[in-house]
């Protein structure tokens, strides 16, 4: 008997049928089960698809850069078109000033004249 | 299985993983009974067997892509069904063996054995812990060797080997003692 424990326990584990009516639900049930599909992977699945990653990360670094040159550029066009307007204003200015001494220097020779007539007489 | 029942397997399969549903029906034919057995044995009644041998079914179905040859499909569903049954054995609290329904062929009819000693063999067998059972049918009833065992339960070999050996020595001492009972009850 101890000798032979592994071939009786063979012997007696020898596999059995499941009956034939549970058989046939079986292979009703499973045939009539659609097998599911497998579930379409996200882009940014990071352990499936490396790459997906870094291209997704590489469009966002390029976009977000895109947008800072803009922005530069936006604000250099409004610093410069800032300082034509300044020189135009003292422009306008030193023209003004210009003619205001013209006006005074002709007022002021009028009247130097005026008193002169008036000594002479 | 010879080599040519493998091949036919393995074209059947790879049938059934392109959608063709009758290819499935002739795998589930081909690997029901050790299924069922491995359920049976390690449940010990008849309808939770049943069930373990219909979900794991319902589970290859969506799992066929993954099954790479008819050797690797006997692999798969005898992890699936041993670890499904472990599981569902370690959820009870206690398994009660005296609800073994007895009227079903429990053991193999096609043996010459003693139907006491099977009877004994069957209650030994159900007082093992969960792991222990799972190592000896996959040992004793689908003729596995101790490095498929390890791989099948994600187990560590020598566990294995030592499963093995604590369970026959105790099969061995109380098959032993049932023996010289019986000696004893025919002499009187």
């Amino acid at each position: 008997m101890s000798q032979d424990i592994e071939s009786r326990l063979r012997a007696a584990l020898r596999p059995v049928a499941p009956s034939e009516d549970f058989s046939q639900k079986l292979l009703a049930r499973v045939l009539a089960d659609q097998p599911t599909q497998p579930k379409p992977r996200r882009l940014l699945s990071a352990g499936a698809r490396p790459w997906a990653w870094w291209l997704t990360a590489s469009l966002a670094a390029c976009l977000i850069a895109a947008v800072g040159v803009r922005q530069h550029l936006e604000q250099q066009r409004l610093q410069q078109s800032g300082l034509e307007a300044r020189r135009e204003v003292v422009e306008a200015l030193r023209v003004t000033s210009q003619k205001l001494n013209l006006a005074y220097e002709a007022v002021k020779n009028q009247s130097t004249s005026l008193a002169d007539e008036k000594s002479g007489v | 299985m010879n080599d040519g029942a493998a091949d036919l397997l393995d074209d059947e399969l790879a049938k059934a993983r392109s959608g063709v549903r009758t290819a499935l029906a002739v795998l589930v034919q081909a690997h029901r009974r050790a299924v069922y057995s491995l359920a049976l044995r390690m449940l010990g009644s008849r309808d939770l067997a049943e069930d373990l041998t219909q979900d794991v079914f319902m589970q290859l179905n969506g799992n066929l892509r993954t099954i790479e040859s008819n050797k690797h499909l006997g692999f798969w569903l005898r992890r699936v069904t041993t670890n499904r049954a472990i599981d569902q054995l370690r959820r009870r609290a206690r398994v009660q063996m005296t609800s073994l329904e007895d009227d079903q062929p429990f053991f193999s009819a096609e043996d010459d054995s003693d139907p006491l000693l099977q009877r004994h063999l069957r209650d030994l067998l159900s007082e093992l812990t969960p792991a222990a059972r799972a190592v000896l049918l996959l040992r004793y009833q689908e003729d596995l060797d101790p490095t498929d065992i390890a791989q099948t339960l994600d187990m560590p070999i020598n566990t294995v080997k030592s499963h093995l050996k604590r369970s026959l020595e105790t099969m061995r001492e109380k098959s032993l003692g049932m023996q010289a009972t019986r000696c004893e009850d025919s002499s009187t």
